[in-house]
């Protein structure tokens, strides 16, 4: 196998590890709160709906990252593979730097961004024109990543409104929370279904145009890279998600089995639509306005508003940043390879 | 761990712990306040002293926690009651023990033989006003039950009951303490300064239970007023 490619895996597989573990640890932490299951129980069934949610629902996404974008038919195949891996380094680096610093980015956006310069990069050397690249489908990834986290927090808002007049007004509160605790390890899995059906994109949208070529100039999604992303997400969940899992559900004990379950399930639904739709999106922010969402129904003690700030701020960070470095990547491996 | 991003940032500074220790500072003051008419009735001017400083304590460790509360209650913050009926409601909390270090300090301005009877009125005054902050304590604790169901109706009539009883035992205190200024301005045989510092310690006494009646109400429209 060509080095470039082996090179392609590898970091592919690390963008997946560090999304298992990362985001899929993240995302159902709050299940972890409830002691419902036990963090190994719990690690083990996030790795495997992750892996289910990845190779059976996750082709939607690939597709809009991997042609959805960029025109990539209309390219040599050669440059193709250069413009991913370029894609593919940039992401996985500005994640390691971002995460290091503290910031709350989303790989999503990360592989957008990148993709999106490689994009650039391929019409400003004359391989394509800048009109071609497909701008209004990027309109449409970043305005779902504008309604995602607003439809998290309306889903949640009003599951967990419901929750309050029909249940706790009818049971009490301590009753409900009880029957509740059970029903979170059935969010737990949704929730990690419906991420490894989004993120594992992020991971291996690159690799479908390097092992999708057939001959007759069409691009393919192969099975076997969303299986390949899928282990990846599940390696990192199982190899390092476990301490975020546990950090993360201690932190968060406020979020009472009820109040858990709103938040996971709204968010859950609005990332399987997603995927559904063949948007790329973010779940942890979808999550942080599920959150939101629950606090704003009258759900929590306390909820600071600056993380949307700080959200917004990352988009308009990652964007330019996984741009500008998958140019500069793109560039090199053109004038040198 | 410092490799991770995380979802917690969005779960902001919650008030209501720290509430919920103001007001049993308060509590354990006044329970100071009582051992320090304790020691007066003895003649035990030292333990008043001692007492003093120790209500003086708690005193500005609960100015502490209310300082902390309004630096870290910002506007960005997402509350499930109101933040200026929050911040309304710990004022007036905080007059509890601002009154209960008031009445420590006029203890230490004189020294008096007090007469059984007129010490006997005041214990009971000050067993009521204790009777009057225990259930506000109650009502407090009872705020943890209240965010738990998100304020479900049931649980805010429970509270609100506390607010009734804390404002007919802050009325019982009124009672004993006309009683107590009766018996105070008709003893002729007392030294007139006597008279007239005892009236100013049933003043701030009333003042204690007055304040947590207040800050009852207060607590009342906080929750209700969402």
């Amino acid at each position: 196998m060509d080095p470039t490619i082996i090179f392609a895996l590898i970091v592919s597989f690390y963008v997946a590890w560090n999304i298992g573990a990362n985001d899929a640890a993240n995302s159902i932490a709050t299940s972890y709160g409830s002691r419902a299951l036990t963090l190994r129980q719990l690690v083990i069934l996030c790795a495997i709906l992750e892996f289910l949610g990845a190779s059976l629902f996750g082709k939607n996404v690939v597709k809009t990252i991997a042609k959805g974008i960029v025109p990539i038919e209309i390219l040599e195949p050669h440059l193709v593979v250069y413009g991913m891996i370029a894609a593919l380094l940039s992401a996985g680096v500005w994640i390691t730097i971002a995460t290091y610093m503290h910031l709350p980015i989303s790989t999503t956006h990360s592989i957008v961004g990148a993709v999106l310069g490689f994009g650039i990069a391929a019409a400003s050397q004359g391989h394509l024109k800048v009109e071609m690249i497909k701008w209004s489908e990027i309109f449409r990834i970043m305005l779902s990543w504008l309604v995602s986290p607003i439809v998290g927090a309306i889903l949640a808002f009003s599951v967990f409104l419901l929750i309050r007049y029909i249940l706790f007004s009818k049971f009490g509160s301590k009753k409900v929370e009880g029957v509740f605790r059970y029903l979170q390890v059935f969010t737990a899995c949704y929730v990690a279904f419906a991420h490894g059906s989004n993120d594992v994109a992020n991971a291996v949208a690159p690799l479908a145009p390097i092992f999708g070529y057939s001959a007759a100039g069409y691009y393919e999604i192969p099975r076997e890279i969303l299986i390949f992303g899928g282990i990846g997400i599940a390696v990192g969940v199982a190899t390092w998600g476990y301490r975020v899992i546990k950090m993360v559900g201690e932190r968060i004990t406020e979020l009472t089995y009820t109040r858990g379950f709103s938040a996971e399930f709204a968010t859950a639904t609005t990332v399987l639509a997603a995927s559904a739709l063949g948007l790329p999106i973010s779940t942890t922010h979808t999550l942080v306005g599920s959150v939101i969402g629950v606090g704003l129904a009258g759900g929590l003690a306390s909820i600071n508003l600056r993380v949307v700030y700080k959200i917004i701020l990352s988009w308009f960070l990652t964007l330019p940043v996984a741009m500008f470095l998958s140019i500069g990547l793109y560039s090199i491996m053109v004038v040198f390879l | 761990m410092k490799f991770f991003r995380s979802v917690t940032e969005v779960f902001g500074y919650s008030p209501f712990k720290s509430l919920v220790q103001h007001a049993i500072l308060c509590g354990r003051a006044l329970g100071l306040l009582q051992k320090q008419f304790e020691a007066y009735r003895r003649c035990d001017f030292s333990s008043v002293e001692r007492l003093r400083d120790e209500i003086d304590e708690l005193e500005s460790e609960a100015d502490n926690i209310k300082e902390e509360i309004r630096m870290k209650l910002s506007r960005s913050l997402i509350l499930p009651v109101d933040r200026h009926d929050l911040l309304e409601f710990l004022k007036v909390q905080d007059e509890i023990i601002n009154n209960c270090e008031h009445v420590g300090h006029m203890l230490t301005f004189r020294r008096m033989k007090i007469k059984d009877k007129i010490m006997f009125e005041f214990d009971v005054l000050l067993a009521k006003i204790m009777e009057c902050i225990n259930e506000y304590e109650e009502m407090i604790a009872h705020f943890s039950s209240l965010l738990e169901s998100s304020f479900d109706k049931k649980e805010i009539e429970r509270a609100i009951e506390y607010v009734k009883t804390i404002e007919k035992i802050e009325h019982e205190c009124d009672e004993i303490q006309i009683g107590l200024h009766t018996l105070l301005f008709n003893s002729e045989d007392l030294h007139p300064l006597d008279v007239h510092l005892m009236e100013v310690w049933v003043v701030y006494l009333g003042y204690i239970a007055n304040s947590a009646a207040r800050a009852a109400d207060r607590f009342r429209i906080m929750i209700l007023g969402r």
